[in-house]
């Protein structure tokens, strides 16, 4: 009789086993894998910043308003605001030429070079 | 010192990273500045940044003096590592999910791009599976372009719900490296139009209902131009690579025309752009969108519609930035033809003509389009503030 039960018990653990076992592979074949969309980002090369002033005093810094509405009334603020706070600075006001905010202005960027010693450039918006 | 206003705080830092100058000093001042008066942006100036809390002229001056540190005089190439072409093994339900809390999806049930459907998909074209198709960024010269491969593409196309044999279409559409997802404030939208052979070969809608959802092709390719745009040219994060105020929902599947050219009294478009017609071109155009020509005061109402005058009038309100891009019926191209227009260009050289000793709206003739698809069940036509871009071969991507 105790041999009997001792049996059932082990078909019982078996098949519960099976059974287990049966359930796990099922959800190893629910798993999948897909591809990623996304593209490729490009390396970045780092470009060492521009060396700065020891000082403002005497020197020309040139405000350019890239075109956003507005950024050249919020350079002539700050224009007018080195006049009232530190007139030994001075200031040059300059519109970006080109078509759109990110165009180039090659004459501009050559005035700069040759007369500025610092520039501000208003806005990124 | 670039100066920026507080809401594009992210934006600028993340992108002068990408391009280089992770150090970039940068002065953020109060948003917006648009509108305000001399007087409120003085006072902007005369207190502290929202971003860093210092007086902001104050940080001005430092930004432009203060000795450069170790950091911000580095130089040297950085790689960027890139993601794993593989996501998983995960369930299906988890890779949905994670598909949409990452950003690449448009938020609606999509395809998920196993091997199986992006095989099936790569057999849409003759061009190998790791070929370069291009670079899209979400706005030239402000963004580093990313790059694609044929398979990148498929796998875009594949999440969109389309064909292999719309493949060709999606690869040239790429290639163009045009994005749909314009990084702008203006929330700008892109509209292709399709002409030649491939219209039918794929079983474009072109008739009643042309822009409407009533075809798998027009609406999969569309909805695949936008996913391309978000995962290949990096226009998937808001504040940071989409900065669209209020959004446009033409851009979920973009402005999908087929050409109806059986029904065409000129000559197609594509031909218009030097192609032959048996050539299969998509054409790009920019702006704002587009609406009916109904909802506007201009509308015809005569028995006897004088389209040419109705479009003279209309476009005195459209902006000069993009000009003017109509979708004709086909019913209103012929009525058109009918009254003397025999060609496009006699119609569009007559709506650009200004009054005697006026300036012309436009910049020039070239910013008129008019293009024909609809399905004749009334003379109705759509008109925007869209732009011509140019248009490319379908074929050379079979």
């Amino acid at each position: 009789m105790m041999r009997m039960r001792t049996t059932w018990l082990l078909i019982a653990a078996s098949f519960l086993g099976f059974s287990t076992l049966l359930k796990a592979q099922a959800a190893d074949d629910s798993q999948i894998t897909v591809y990623n969309p996304r593209g490729i980002p490009p390396a970045i090369e780092l470009i060492p910043m521009a060396n700065r002033l020891e000082s403002l005093d005497g020197k020309t810094i040139y405000f350019v308003d890239d075109g956003f509405l507005g950024g050249d009334i919020l350079l002539d603020e700050m224009i007018q605001w080195f006049a009232r706070n530190r007139p030994e600075v001075k200031t040059v006001f300059r519109k970006k030429g080109g078509m759109g905010f990110a165009a180039e202005d090659p004459e501009l960027w050559a005035e700069m070079k040759e007369k500025a010693d610092g520039m501000v450039m208003a806005t990124g918006h | 010192m670039p100066i920026v206003t507080e809401v594009f705080e992210v934006l600028a830092k993340t992108n002068a990273a990408k391009r280089g100058m992770p150090y970039q000093r940068t002065t953020f001042v109060p948003h917006p500045v648009w509108g305000r008066s001399a007087e409120q942006l003085r006072e902007n100036i005369e207190g502290s940044s929202p971003v860093s809390g210092n007086p902001i002229m104050e940080e001005i001056i430092q930004g432009l003096t203060r000795p450069l540190n170790a950091e911000e005089q580095k130089s040297g190439l950085v790689e960027v590592s890139a993601e794993s072409s593989i996501i998983g093994p995960d369930s299906e339900d988890n890779l949905i999910q994670y598909f949409h809390d990452d950003g690449m999806t448009d938020y609606l049930p999509f395809v998920l791009p196993t091997k199986e459907r992006v095989e099936a998909m790569l057999k849409g074209t003759s061009h190998k599976r790791d070929e370069i198709v291009g670079k899209m960024s979400p706005a030239a010269d402000a963004y580093e372009p990313w790059t694609f491969t044929v398979e990148q593409v498929a796998v875009n196309a594949v999440m969109a719900g389309a064909k292999p044999e719309y493949f060709p279409v999606i690869l040239a559409i790429a290639s163009s490296g045009i994005s749909s997802m314009h990084s702008s404030t203006n929330s700008f939208v892109q509209s292709l139009v399709i002409n030649g052979p491939v219209r039918k070969e794929i079983g474009m809608n072109y008739g009643i209902g042309a822009m409407g959802p009533f075809s798998h092709a027009n609406a999969t390719i569309g909805r695949a131009y936008t996913l391309l745009s978000k995962n290949l040219g990096h226009g998937q994060i808001p504040g940071e690579t989409y900065l669209g105020a209020l959004g446009n929902a033409m851009t979920y599947a973009n402005i999908v025309i087929a050409e109806n050219e059986e029904e065409n009294p000129w000559a197609p478009f594509h031909v218009e752009k030097g192609f032959k017609a048996e050539d299969s071109t998509v054409s790009f155009f920019m702006g704002y969108g587009i609406s009916s020509g109904q909802g506007t005061v201009a509308g015809a109402t005569q028995n006897d519609p004088k389209f040419d005058r109705e479009f003279k009038n209309l476009f005195d309100t459209v902006g000069t930035l993009f000009g003017a891009f109509v979708v004709l019926d086909p019913t209103v191209a012929k009525n058109i033809y009918e009254h003397g227009y025999d060609t496009k260009q006699k119609l569009i050289d007559f709506v650009f003509k200004p009054a005697e000793g006026q300036k012309p709206h436009f910049r020039s003739a070239d910013s008129i389009s008019f293009v024909v698809t609809g399905g004749q069940t009334n003379l109705y036509y759509h008109y925007g503030s869209m732009r011509y871009m140019r248009t490319i071969s379908i074929d050379e991507w079979r």
